[in-house]
């Protein structure tokens, strides 16, 4: 018995393959949505989804009605960040205005603040931001008072050109460079992450049903009576699963190409290879899940709360690990899709290889390897 | 209609689903987990600055410049590469955000009143911390000039210069818990009684039991109503649990009322219930309605304002989050738990749930009827 684990017979393999084939085509929309999932999720990501801050919704307040305020406030609207969406008349109207979520900004120039710029006297102006969303609010107060420090600057310059320095410069220039991702655009690093979900949801996800089906069918005593390996049994089942996922990770570089432009910096058959390596981590994952729930209502939340949600959450997707506490930080580092996601922007956003990117494909390996024995190890408890 | 009948019918329902050893977990554990993760996990505050410094000047004017940066405490310089090469390695392994070099000729260029150039090199990935980053880094730069054009000249400069107090309401310390945690539990609520209800039916029917549910005196109506209640008891129970959690463990103050927030999850729950409804009279099997949720749970959470900011999407994206009974949601319970506001405010919101939810569910109700006859 323990030799026949060992060896896999191809041609029963294929005959268990072949079946799961037949239930996904018989079952057409489960096997229509594992394609449809990726394409709603690209469409969403790309279209969609930014958590990039522009056009900051803007209320102001302008007491003064001067030359001075009104520049301001013009040249306020004119920068990409910030629209004036309306003129109000005092701040009662503020209140209501951000209460209501009609605007996140709010602008006051109080009487008297044109006298004090000429009287070369600091002049406050109240600047209201509606915090509920501490991502945006973050961004805006930064953009805010960059806006600030730099009117500033121009209000020095002038100051100085009327006391007759005129040849005065600012002594330090930065010279800052973007790397990775040039137009700051949140696309550039979600769409090759959303690749990293994708491949969960339909690997980890679809898997973890397939042979707690079996069970809850009732079959699974079948199948234990033909002479057939544990080892077998896994393979045929992931097979079809594997070239769905792979159908989808290729569905998913074309579209982010295609429609967004989002190209590749380094190895097309790295991505490649990273992506069957990780697929096989997730296949094996959900056929564990699968046979150790024998249930696939409690399967598939169980695949929702290990596989996908820690893919979403604890990858560095969109959701910055180093701001995490350490007890997740950790956690995060158990979570296959961490590496794969960095192998991702090292392959779309940094151009790197494998000098660069070999400890994570040896950590997804090494993860494959313990998972892969897990099953075997479950599957024969189960009297295999 | 009979309410004999109907608590007859809720009771099997419950013995089924807790007579499951491993549903138990599930209806409990799940929603603790997924706000306990979620609470800590959304944070996109910015106080910790990663920089690595090459000072090829080695002068006071550049030690100044350091100083300018690390006064903030944003700033935290965290290595101290000696060539370009081994910056730009730093920067490739994510090992800093920010990479900054002062060539040689800095401080004497300063001295001759020209412009000295410093090189800083950024980590654009995440864009939008990026962006954040980068108007510190500005912001520092320009703060740093005030303070040097002062010095060169000798006396204090007093010109008319803006002071701009920027005070943030509603969340003042950018707690990024307050506002997800809130987000959360709406969320938790649409998980479960999104899939609950779909399964629940479609089991029935795997198993060859809504034939016999069917030639029982229960009517339709009957059924829908005994399949639901038992949903909307544990959806309102998890959703008690999920809040006190989130009072006491995260300490998200309640600012608002507890009723009006009652009030709007029965309300809520009518249409995703309607959904999960709808869901189990597409659906063959669990695989299909398992699927069919995820496909509708995906955009329902990501157009809804959780993570991404609405005003953000296109204007056609927008038109469609409407349709979206999450956004409500969402809007009342940050309002109530944030802002303290009720019903005078938020009642919009209230009667878009309502119309909604009516929508959604005797549409599913009228589908499921036609199915059973």
């Amino acid at each position: 018995m323990q030799r026949e684990e060992l060896t896999v017979n191809l041609r029963n393999v294929r005959a268990i393959a072949g079946k799961e084939v037949y239930h996904l085509i018989r079952d057409f929309r489960s096997l229509y949505l594992a394609f449809a999932v990726p394409l709603l999720l690209i469409l969403l990501f790309g279209y969609a989804l930014s958590l990039d801050v522009e056009n900051i919704e803007t209320v102001v307040v302008d007491f003064e009605q001067t030359d001075l305020s009104r520049d301001f406030i013009r040249r306020l609207d004119a920068s990409p960040y910030f629209r004036i969406a309306a003129q109000l008349p005092n701040t009662e109207a503020v209140k209501d205005a951000l209460d209501h979520g009609r605007a996140t900004m709010a602008v006051i120039i109080p009487a008297g603040w044109s006298a004090d710029l000429r009287a070369d006297r600091e002049a406050a102006i109240q600047i209201l931001l509606d915090g509920s969303d501490p991502n945006f609010a973050g961004i805006a107060r930064a953009y805010i008072t960059g806006f600030i420090e730099g009117a500033n600057q121009k209000l020095l310059v002038e100051f100085l050109n009327r006391q007759g320095l005129e040849q005065i410069q600012p002594p330090v220039e930065g010279r800052i460079r973007i790397w990775f991702n040039e137009d700051l655009e949140s696309r550039n690093f979600i769409i090759p992450g959303i690749i990293a979900i994708i491949i969960m949801i339909v690997g980890a996800m679809l898997t973890s049903l397939v042979i707690a089906r079996e069970y809850e069918n009732g079959t699974m005593e079948t199948i234990r009576s033909l002479p057939i390996s544990a080892g077998e049994l896994l393979l045929g089942k992931a097979i079809p699963y594997f070239l769905i996922g792979l159908t989808d990770v290729l569905i998913a570089v074309l579209m982010g190409q295609v429609l967004f432009g989002i190209v590749m910096k380094a190895s097309f058959w790295l991505m490649i290879l990273a992506s069957s390596l990780y697929l096989m981590v997730a296949l094996t994952l959900g056929l564990l899940i699968s046979s150790v729930t024998k249930s696939q209502m409690v399967a598939n939340q169980t695949a929702v709360l290990i596989t996908y949600l820690p893919s979403l959450l604890l990858s560095n997707f969109v959701f910055p690990v180093i701001n995490m506490p350490k007890f997740l930080q950790l956690f995060s580092s158990v979570i296959p899709a961490t590496y794969y996601i960095n192998i991702l922007s090292g392959i779309y956003l940094k151009n790197l290889g494998l000098a660069y990117l070999w400890p994570d494909l040896a950590i997804l390996t090494g993860m494959f390897l313990i998972l892969a024995s897990a099953n075997c190890i479950v599957l024969k408890r189960g009297g295999f | 209609m009979s309410w004999l009948r109907i608590r007859e019918m809720v009771r099997k329902e419950f013995i089924q689903l807790f007579r499951d050893r491993k549903n138990r977990p599930i209806l409990v554990m799940a929603p603790l987990i997924q706000l306990l993760v979620f609470g800590y996990v959304v944070n996109y505050d910015i106080k910790d600055i990663r920089v690595a410094l090459i000072d090829q000047s080695r002068t006071q004017e550049s030690r100044l410049l350091t100083d300018a940066f690390t006064a903030g405490r944003i700033f935290r310089i965290t290595h101290l590469p000696e060539t370009p090469g081994e910056l730009e390695g730093l920067l490739l392994a994510a090992k800093v955000d920010l990479g900054i070099r002062i060539p040689p000729d800095f401080s004497s260029r300063i001295r001759r009143g020209d412009t000295a150039k410093i090189q800083i090199l950024a980590d654009g990935g995440m864009s939008n911390m990026a962006s954040v980053r980068i108007a510190y880094t500005t912001m520092v730069l320009d703060r740093f000039n005030g303070e040097l054009i002062k010095e060169l000249y000798g006396r204090e400069l007093k010109y008319g210069k803006i002071d701009g107090r920027v005070r943030t309401w509603y969340n003042p310390n950018l707690d990024s818990q307050h506002f997800f945690v809130p987000g959360i539990v709406a969320f938790v609520v649409m998980l479960i009684s999104l899939l609950m209800t779909s399964i629940a039916i479609i089991k029935e029917r795997e198993a060859g039991t809504m034939e016999q549910l069917i030639v029982t005196p229960l009517k339709p109506i009957e059924l829908i109503i005994g399949k639901t209640i038992p949903y909307v008891i544990i959806a309102i129970g998890q959703m008690a649990v999920v809040t006190v959690f989130a009072i006491f463990w995260f300490e998200i103050p309640l600012a608002g009322s507890v009723f009006a927030l009652f009030w709007a999850t029965c309300l809520f729950l009518l249409s995703t219930l309607g959904t999960g409804l709808f869901i189990s009279t597409v659906s063959k099997t669990q695989q299909q309605a398992m699927m069919t949720t995820f496909f509708f749970i995906l955009p329902f959470f990501m157009l809804s304002g959780f993570v991404f900011p609405i005003a953000n999407m296109p204007t056609f994206v927008q038109w469609l989050t409407y349709l979206n009974p999450l956004r409500y949601f969402l809007v009342i319970i940050r309002g109530i738990f944030l802002k303290g506001v009720g019903l005078d405010i938020l009642w919009p919101q209230y009667v878009a749930l309502t119309v909604l939810g009516i929508a959604v569910f005797a549409g599913a109700v009228g589908r499921f009827r036609k199915r059973l006859d």
